[in-house]
């Protein structure tokens, strides 16, 4: 039991932390939400630069062109980027990456691996559904075989960056069982509409029509609940960062501002309410912690306590989101200042791979009569 | 970054179980296990066999006869010993007043007290809150005049637990005006047989009397039993504070009474019932969040890396939980909570399965009679040891300057 870093973590996170501040800078940020570096919410150029760090192959093995880290490096790099709101999805190359690693035959890890972590393409995850909501095994897109070659049919919507990635993970039911296929953006029959995200960045509606797709794996739920689990261990890390940057610009802000002659932050009601924001902080570190660290457990056990972690980091982005606007008062809603956007990108995540209410019903579900962290 | 427990940490919480299972007396693990009433005795047996172990004073260094175990080997003792239904050790003796008497008392109190905390025999008692300073624990007016070799107490302390059972009391008392308030304070132990010392229970609201008066007339004190200098005592309380870190959350305790509410949900066919159920779970992310932040509070303590100063958080949180399971528990009887039988939350009462020794009545539903009652006590959890509001002020403090 232990929660200190290693010095080369340390590293890491410093490296990132340098490349956000310096590199990504709100007004970048804002450069790239307007369309300015291409098209609205997205910069290849800011990918390009992640990639250079060596991120987008942080869950590659070496061998394939990757840094072969863990759920803790992960956590690290996502905090980071957190910190700067930083709308490139970097997670999306952290489910590539582990699910094709993790589950694809030797030919499509050859040709995708090594790209994936260089940056020279972008793969993301393709699950969302209209009639599926958060459900994982819900799902109406459909794969055909004829002879060795498979085609997928459905409409995949708010797929990260889904008008700019190279090509897509994409779960299907082939003879009514959901399998796992790659399809590449630019094969025949795929179409997408991109458009700008709340938080500022890229989603995408992608209609595949008989498109040209591999088979990743036939074990797809195995595969989708693996990927998922990595993307929610993602929102949390990311969002610790984003409140962490939150909390801090909201203390300032009540040290600076006054009113009736004095700081706000000498107001009780006040006081009180940034000492319950920075318990919400707390709590959703821990269990961001908890989360990267059963990453790597038995299916059934990473399944609950992903959703016991997200339900708290729901909780507590919304709190935390909420009340720092609150507590700035006007100029909390406007576009100018950044804690609005902090705001914004807490909603954002609280509602990526499924909000607080669809995990508090998973981990209903998935009770045990003992409780705890070892239970 | 690991979440697991080292293989010696793991052999070492095998130990400590196979230790309590075998010395933890079955009808006192009962009583904890359905919230029974637990008596003077209860109490003194368990701290007895600790005592005789070497355990009772599990968190005090080598030199002065403790196992001198490091933060994460305590919190598995302390996990252990309540998974496994052990009262909850009483406190004031062992884990408040020994640590101040270890750092500030001199050579002959130490020789003459901590053997008998060490070993159970001697029931401590606290004597901080007064009528006028709760949460403004400074404000102490129990005045000590200092007359030739003794000291001379007036005045009255509130809300101590369980001291109608007390045989020694350690007091904040005021020896001078001067200056702030908390330069006039002095912490003097007292004997609690001593003439002019008068305990009276306070009833609460579960119809226990957990807490009482304790009122000093002209009772006479050694002056040798002041711990350290006169008017520092404020500085050897805030020490004693600092001992109660980790401890405060009850996290072992919460995870023990999260999988007894499951029990009771199930028996009274709320589980299954998704709003109900639902409440459950949010309960169970609330305890292993607690959990991973005490967690986190003993990682930093044990390498040394990283200090975190959140006790205030762990205390808040802690207590919340502790009000919402027993909330939870009642809800979950609904209004077979309602019953006050008092009897029912003795060991021996047979229930409704016949009439019984105690005087069971077939037909009749009690077995939930202690749910309210621990409901009603439990609402003390988040107003003693510094209210959270108090806390929240500290929290903040921390944060905003």
């Amino acid at each position: 039991m232990d929660f200190d870093f290693t010095d080369d973590q340390q590293q890491l996170r410093d490296a990132v932390h340098k490349w956000v501040e310096k590199g990504y800078a709100f007004e970048r940020r804002r450069r790239i939400e307007a369309g300015k570096e291409g098209v609205a919410g997205f910069s290849r150029e800011a990918w390009t630069e992640l990639a250079e760090l060596g991120l987008c192959g942080l869950y590659i093995p070496e061998d394939e062109g990757g840094l072969g880290m863990g759920p803790v490096e992960g956590m690290v790099v996502m905090e980071e980027l957190g910190r700067g709101i930083v709308l490139e999805p970097l997670a999306q190359s952290l489910i590539g990456g582990a699910v094709l690693s993790g589950y694809a035959g030797a030919e499509l890890r050859n040709a995708w691996l090594p790209r994936i972590a260089s940056g020279e393409v972008l793969v993301v995850l393709a699950q969302q559904e209209r009639k599926a909501r958060y459900r994982l095994e819900v799902c109406e897109a459909t794969a055909a075989q004829a002879g060795s070659s498979w085609t997928v049919t459905g409409t995949k919507n708010l797929v990260p960056a889904g008008d700019q990635a190279d090509a897509f993970l994409v779960p299907a039911k082939a003879s009514g069982k959901l399998a796992l296929f790659l399809v590449e953006r630019t094969a025949q029959g795929v179409s997408t509409r991109g458009y700008g995200t709340q938080d500022g960045g890229r989603g995408a509606d992608v209609v595949l029509d008989q498109a040209a797709a591999q088979l990743v794996t036939a074990d797809g739920l195995t595969a989708l609940e693996h990927a998922v689990d990595i993307g929610l261990a993602s929102v949390c890390a990311e969002a610790v960062g984003v409140m962490d940057q939150t909390l801090a610009v909201t203390l300032d802000y009540m040290n600076t501002r006054k009113q009736f002659g004095v700081a706000i932050a000498s107001f009780q009601a006040l006081r009180h309410r940034a000492a319950d924001m920075k318990m919400q902080l707390e709590l959703a570190r821990s269990m961001s912690y908890y989360a990267s660290l059963k990453l790597n457990a038995p299916a059934e056990e990473r399944r609950r306590a992903l959703a016991r972690a997200k339900y708290q980091l729901g909780q507590s982005m919304r709190f935390v989101g909420q009340q720092a606007v609150q507590l700035h008062g006007g100029i909390g809603v406007t576009d100018e200042y950044i804690v609005g956007h902090y705001f914004k990108k807490l909603t954002q995540l609280e509602m990526t791979y499924g909000d607080s209410l669809h995990q508090l019903g998973e981990v209903s579900a998935r009770m045990q009569d003992t409780a705890g962290v070892f239970a | 970054m690991d979440l697991a427990f080292t293989p010696e940490e793991q052999k070492f919480r095998e130990e400590i179980r196979a230790w309590v299972r075998a010395n933890l007396p079955a009808d006192i693990a009962h009583k904890v296990h359905n919230a029974l009433h637990l008596t003077r005795d209860d109490h003194q047996r368990w701290a007895r066999i600790l005592g005789k172990k070497g355990w009772l004073g599990w968190g005090w260094p080598q030199a002065f006869g403790g196992p001198g175990w490091n933060a994460v080997q305590k919190h598995l003792f302390e996990e252990e010993c309540a998974l496994a239904g052990a009262p909850r050790v009483i406190p004031f003796g062992p884990v408040m007043v020994a640590p101040v008497i270890m750092a500030f008392g001199s050579p002959e109190q130490q020789q003459r007290f901590l053997p008998g905390i060490a070993s159970g025999e001697v029931w401590w008692s606290q004597g901080y809150s007064e009528p006028g300073s709760g949460s403004d624990l400074a404000s102490v007016k129990t005045r000590a005049e200092r007359q030739g070799d003794k000291y001379l107490v007036n005045g009255q302390k509130t809300w101590t637990t369980l001291g109608q059972y007390g045989e020694w009391i350690f007091c904040l008392v005021r020896t001078s005006n001067e200056g702030k308030p908390q330069t006039g304070i002095s912490f003097l132990l007292i004997d609690m047989k001593s003439p002019g010392v008068t305990v009276r229970p306070i009833k609460l609201l579960d119809g226990e009397c957990e807490v009482n008066e304790v009122f000093f007339d002209n009772v006479e004190v050694p002056a040798e039993n002041l711990i350290g200098e006169e008017n520092k005592g404020w500085t050897y309380a805030k020490h004693l504070l600092s001992h109660e870190r980790t401890n405060i959350a009850d996290v072992n305790r919460a995870k023990r009474e999260l999988e007894r509410l499951k029990r009771i949900a199930r028996a009274e066919g709320v589980y299954d019932d998704v709003r109900f159920r639902d409440e459950i779970a949010k309960l169970e992310v609330d305890v292993v969040a607690l959990e991973m932040l005490v967690l986190r509070v003993l990682s930093a303590e044990k390498s040394g890396k990283n200090s975190l100063d959140i006790a205030g958080l762990l205390k808040i949180r802690g207590s919340e939980i502790q009000q919402r399971y027993s909330e939870l528990m009642m809800l979950a009887a609904g209004p077979y909570a309602l019953p006050l039988i008092r009897e029912a939350m003795e060991a021996g009462w047979q229930g409704d399965a016949a009439a019984g020794a105690l005087g069971g009545f077939p037909g009749g539903v009690t077995a939930n009679a202690p749910l309210a009652s621990t409901y009603f006590n439990m609402r003390k959890t988040t107003i003693y040891g510094g209210s959270n509001e108090v806390q929240r002020n500290i929290v903040a403090q921390t944060i905003l300057g």
